[in-house]
């Protein structure tokens, strides 16, 4: 098997608080392959964002990466960056969509200038050279190049979640994380927005961090997953193995609860 | 009471604490700190700082530290009187503008939005000169019946908030008077923002008698720090020298402000946890120096 | 446009609060208002002149109404009536001559202390819990709640008698004719720089935390998170991400702080004896000259309106969502 995209081993994230330390990712080791489309399930509140907050170093005080952990990317142990190249890894390498996608367009910017600063970071380039990417790139998302005029305000929930797709997109990054995206949106758009990414994925070649709390949708576009349960990572498989031959308690527990995909629909029946 | 408790643990609001309760305790025990009369005859005019006399004289022969802990009194009166009743309007009218809604709610808030726009210190220019020389007590009414605005648009903003929440709707559903929701549901969710008026209005009043008093439009008889302010600039004490005469009161209310700027900010830290910082940060700055992790 | 349509109407009847305010305040003291309105004036009033004010300010042997849009005609015709002290000079024209000097020290003093208090409040919201926001948050702390006119007059104290640094009063050096050469320029500045030093201080505070409690509120939010994860530079992160944002409840927020900044300067003039609106009025209060104090009312709420109208418009220019689509 080649290098992995991602690869993070023993990672140990504390949120420090005034007397004591709430330990909320304790020794997570897993690998995402090139192209791979990788699903990280778990409870609200599991560390599963934590995580991917973790992989591009976006953590603020008091969270705390401990000494001891290691996240690579391509090779590279992101944890000994400095702060510039930091700066050059983030996006380049590893580009995301945060939970509420809808809110992660600054509102008083126009689309234009939210690509023209990310291209601008990363490269010298020209306003019109600029221009001309952010159009191709939402080009890729069905989305017409006279919206780059416009303030994210001026668009739907749903175009606003393309527009950041298409941003994660502008500098071709080996690993997309998608933070629970599309919870906020309803179950068409959600669905739509999937598949758009599988495609691209196909397309572009890159690979694919999901984090989610909906297990059915998991299943579906994963090809491996990773269950977490109380900051601990407690069975990771390919997905279709996971599904038909859990192997911890609490993944059984876990597809229990969820709505059958195929078979019998068990149906409550109302009370008379 | 939880905010309280908090309070004391926050360092800001301590020596907030610390510096209002010595100012009480010397307004209370104000005629055992001093043997001198504030209205009386003690000395000659304008003596400097000495042992007879800590703070020196005044132009009229008083002794400034007596007018300086006698004056004390007036200024918390006022300001504590003032900012009560500022609170008290606004907390009322804020509430039933938030939760009653539709044309209760805007009569109220386009009241409110209008004295928001005529500026507070002209008008009450206006109304203390007509009233001729304002005894404390007046000032004390004409500051609460004038500056309630501020406090209306944050209560109300706040309870259109708390109104959506489910045991304001579950209360309803109960069939509760609307009194009693107001009463036992939302205003004790609004303790706070009440906190932070009540000391914002007090900080308010306290300078703005000082400054009134200070234009010439206390009654110049009374013993404050305000009037103290006004006899020495008459006296034109800094032109001769008597620094002393000016200085005092500028600190004492200095100091006053001081104090309850610390309590009201400690309150938003409280009120507003993300603009805590507190132990925590400490703790994790120093657990990076020891290179235990890193973000 | 509607949106900025309303608030000039609401600004109007703002200003109409005003004027009624002034209408009923001597017809409701104790006394006749006739008497309470011109009694600085004693007997040098000649009949004739005292008419003509009675005319002015509403006081006509006609019902209530009449006398109020009497009044009202009178007011927004711009004829305040005269000053007593300086008969027969007219009100506007008094508070005209002192309006240049207290709009030159606030506005500039606004614009400084608002800028300056921003940018501190950004960086200590940046960099919350260190160094350098604690010392920021107790100086904005500080700066808030001390009245200015204890401010001014330590800085008199300080550097006016003490030090000798500044002059003590006036706009510039009496002796110098006024005219548009540096000599009388630098002295204007020269003048100016104690009282405008204090109002700085004295509204930098309030900015400072309004700013960094509107910053940390939004460092939580997603597109500031996003723009840091884009690889931004942290000072593109910080101006263009958070404080682009912070700044829009910055701004509603200078439209309440202008009747402080009024307030503030009012009473700065007074201890520098600068010759604007405060000292003017100042020496009206004095004198009781009731058509200067009343006109004074006026000329500041004008001015505080057209001040929040000004924030109005920044606002539109900042908020994309309030322009038209």
């Amino acid at each position: 098997m080649s290098q992995p995209v991602l690869s993070v081993r023993n990672l140990n994230i504390d949120y420090v608080g005034a007397e004591g330390d709430f330990h909320a990712v304790k020794n997570v080791s897993f690998d995402i392959a090139p192209g791979e489309f990788f699903g990280l399930a778990g409870e609200s509140g599991c560390g599963k964002s934590t995580i991917a907050f973790a992989i591009s170093r976006l953590h603020r005080p008091p969270a705390l990466i401990r000494t001891g952990s290691v996240i690579a990317v391509n090779g590279r142990n992101v944890l000994e960056l400095d702060d510039a190249d930091l700066r050059r890894f983030r996006w380049r390498e590893v580009a995301m969509v945060f939970q509420s996608a809808m809110n992660s367009l600054n509102p008083v910017l126009t689309i234009e200038a939210q690509f023209y600063d990310v291209l601008k970071a990363h490269g010298p380039i020209s306003r019109a050279a600029a221009r001309e990417r952010a159009a191709e790139l939402l080009k890729l998302v069905d989305i017409a190049p006279d919206r780059l005029d416009a303030f994210p305000h001026q668009c739907s929930g749903g175009m606003r979640q393309r527009i950041v797709i298409a941003i994660c997109l502008a500098l071709n990054p080996k690993l997309l994380i998608m933070d629970e995206p599309t919870t906020a949106l309803d179950v068409v758009v959600q669905r739509e927005i999937l598949q758009r990414i599988d495609v691209l994925r196909k397309k572009l070649g890159f690979s694919v961090l999901f984090i989610t709390h909906d297990l059915g949708l998991m299943v579906q576009v994963s090809d491996r997953i990773g269950i977490m349960l109380e900051g601990e990572l407690v069975e990771v498989n390919d997905a279709q193995t996971i599904y038909r031959q859990p192997q911890h308690a609490y993944t059984k527990r876990l597809w229990a609860s969820m709505p059958k995909l195929r078979g019998e629909q068990t149906r409550l029946e109302a009370a008379p | 009471m939880k905010l309280f408790a908090q309070l004391l643990q926050n360092k800001k609001a301590m020596t907030g604490l610390v510096i209002l309760t010595v100012i009480i305790l010397v307004a209370i025990f104000a005629p055992l700190l001093t043997e001198y009369s504030p209205v009386k005859r003690v000395g000659r005019p304008h003596q400097a700082p000495s042992w007879d006399h800590w703070m020196g004289t005044t132009r009229l022969g008083h002794d400034v530290f007596s007018r300086l802990v006698h004056g004390a009194r007036v200024s918390l009166a006022v300001g504590f009187g003032a900012g009560l009743l500022i609170t008290l309007i606004g907390t009322v009218l804020g509430i039933i503008a938030g939760y009653k809604g539709g044309v209760v709610d805007e009569v109220i808030n386009f009241f409110t939005n209008m004295v928001l726009v005529v500026p507070n210190l002209p008008l009450l220019l206006v109304l203390a000169a007509f009233i001729g020389q304002a005894s404390p007590l007046v000032i004390a009414i004409i500051l609460g019946l004038t500056s309630w605005a501020w406090g209306v648009r944050v209560t109300r903003s706040e309870t259109l908030s708390i109104r959506q929440r489910d045991f304001v709707k579950s209360a309803e559903m109960l069939g509760e008077p609307g009194w009693r929701i107001m009463l036992f549901e939302i205003f004790p969710n609004l303790i706070s923002i009440v906190g932070i008026n009540f000391i914002g209005s007090v900080i308010f009043a306290v300078i703005t008698e000082a400054t009134l008093e200070f234009l010439g439009l206390g009654d110049p008889n009374t013993v404050s720090w305000g009037i103290m302010l006004y006899n020495a600039q008459n006296a034109a004490a800094l032109a001769v020298g008597a620094w002393w005469d000016i200085l005092a009161p500028c600190f004492a209310l200095a100091f006053l402000g001081l104090g309850l700027a610390l309590i009201n900010f400690a309150i938003d830290e409280i009120a507003n946890p993300r603009l805590r910082t507190g132990g925590m940060l400490n703790r994790w700055t120093r657990m990076v120096r020891l290179g235990e992790g890193k973000l | 446009m509607a949106f900025l349509l309303r608030r000039l109407a609401f600004y109007l009847a703002a200003f109409l609060v005003a004027a009624t305010i002034n209408f009923f305040l001597p017809r409701l003291m104790p006394g006749d208002p006739i008497q309470i309105m011109f009694a600085s004036a004693g007997s040098e009033l000649s009949l004739e002149n005292l008419n003509a004010l009675k005319l002015t300010f509403g006081f006509i042997d006609a019902p209530l109404h009449e006398q109020y849009f009497a009044y009202l005609q009178s007011v927004f015709t711009g004829d305040l009536g005269r000053s007593i002290k300086y008969f027969p000079l007219p009100v506007t024209e008094l508070l005209g001559r002192a309006l240049v000097w207290t709009v030159g020290l606030m506005g500039i003093a606004t614009v400084i202390a608002f800028t300056l208090g921003s940018l501190l409040g950004v960086f200590a919201a940046w960099r919350r819990g260190r160094l350098i926001d604690s010392v920021i948050s107790l100086t904005a702390i500080f700066s808030s709640s001390v009245p200015a006119v204890v401010v001014s007059l330590i800085m008199l104290f300080v550097f006016g008698y003490t030090l000798g640094w500044f002059p003590n009063g006036y706009a510039a050096d009496p002796l110098i004719d006024p005219a548009w050469n540096w000599e009388y320029i630098s002295s204007v500045l020269y003048h100016g720089t104690l009282p405008m030093v204090t109002l700085v201080f004295v509204l930098m505070g309030g900015f400072a935390v309004t700013m960094r409690n509107n910053m940390i509120n939004l460092l939580g939010e997603d597109y500031i998170v996003m723009a840091r994860a884009k690889g931004l530079s942290d000072n593109n992160v910080m101006l263009w991400y958070a404080a682009r944002n912070a700044l829009l409840p910055t701004v509603s927020s200078l439209a309440i702080a202008i009747g402080t900044v009024l307030g503030g300067s009012l009473v700065t003039e007074v201890v520098f004896n600068y010759p604007g609106l405060g000292n003017t009025l100042y020496q009206a209060i004095i004198a009781r000259d009731y058509p200067v104090i009343q006109g004074q009312l006026l000329i500041m709420t004008a001015a505080m309106l057209i001040s929040n109208f000004v924030v109005d418009l920044s606002y539109v220019l900042l908020d994309p969502r309030l322009k038209k689509a």
